[in-house]
């Protein structure tokens, strides 16, 4: 177990408590009743007057070993509909490639307000899900209607 | 016949049991307000505290922590909080127009 991960995921776990933005939560799995510091439960609401408002989209973040030199692995569960993430619902956005933007400075509080942006700001040069890909670019209207819907099915309970 | 139910994982809360915690709560656009409480005491004291303070009805708010929803019953011991933990206060909607 890498000392150096376990050491910042408790930090950022305890900055986290203390202060996180708005309708957001980010907290490390418990396994039998104790904390897995890497793998966190996440949940990501959309954004204001936008048609993701409304939902909140869980996600998990697996650490691997070597972070905070290499990023987390961030999978929504259930898969997002969403051109920038996989069937497999794995996010994919350049500040979470290491041969892109993720730097190791990166903490959990800015990959979820990245992720957070890209729900209405998708890359269409780097598509990951052809169906959300195609709709996007096909059928605006039905895109946006299909996008209200996820929302409304994702209010919290 | 021990009073106190007994805590998990053994933990040592003896000296702080009756002291107050500094809890806050963010609503939607970040505002926050902080409240003390006691470890034993129910949510639902904070929650129409945060209402009258914004003076709003009680129904408005629905309080969240850590990603699960407040139950008035619950208590700071039973959330296993800690002192200056941070809560979310979001608006009551609800689905279908």
């Amino acid at each position: 177990m890498s000392g150096i991960a376990q050491t910042r995921l408790l930090e950022e776990r305890k900055n986290w408590r203390k202060d996180h933005p708005a309708g957001f939560f980010a907290r490390p799995k418990l396994d039998d009743g104790k904390q897995n510091l890497m793998v966190w439960e996440c949940g990501i609401p959309g954004k204001k007057e936008t048609p993701w408002e409304g939902g909140v989209y869980k996600l998990v973040l697996e650490f691997p070993e070597q972070f905070p030199s290499q990023p987390p692995k961030c999978r929504f569960i259930p898969p997002l509909f969403h051109p920038n993430v996989y069937p497999s619902g794995t996010v994919c956005l350049s500040i979470l490639d290491p041969d892109k933007n993720w730097r190791p400075a990166l903490t959990v509080k800015q990959v979820l307000l990245g992720i957070q942006d890209l729900l209405d700001n998708p890359n269409i040069e780097d598509p990951a899900n052809q169906p959300a890909y195609a709709l996007f670019l096909k059928d605006k209207k039905k895109y946006r209607e299909k996008v209200l819907a996820i929302a409304a099915q994702n209010r919290p309970v | 016949m021990d009073e106190k139910p007994a805590k998990p994982e053994g933990q040592a809360k003896a000296e702080g049991e009756d002291k107050q915690l500094n809890i806050k709560v963010k609503d939607s656009d970040g505002n926050e307000v902080q409240f003390k409480i006691k470890r034993t005491t129910p949510m639902s004291k904070l929650m129409s505290a945060y209402a009258s303070r914004l003076g709003v009805d009680e129904n408005t708010y629905r309080f969240n922590f850590d990603g699960n929803r407040i139950s008035p019953s619950d208590t700071p011991d039973s959330l296993d909080m800690e002192d200056m933990d941070c809560i979310d206060a979001m608006v009551y909607q609800q689905g279908g127009h």
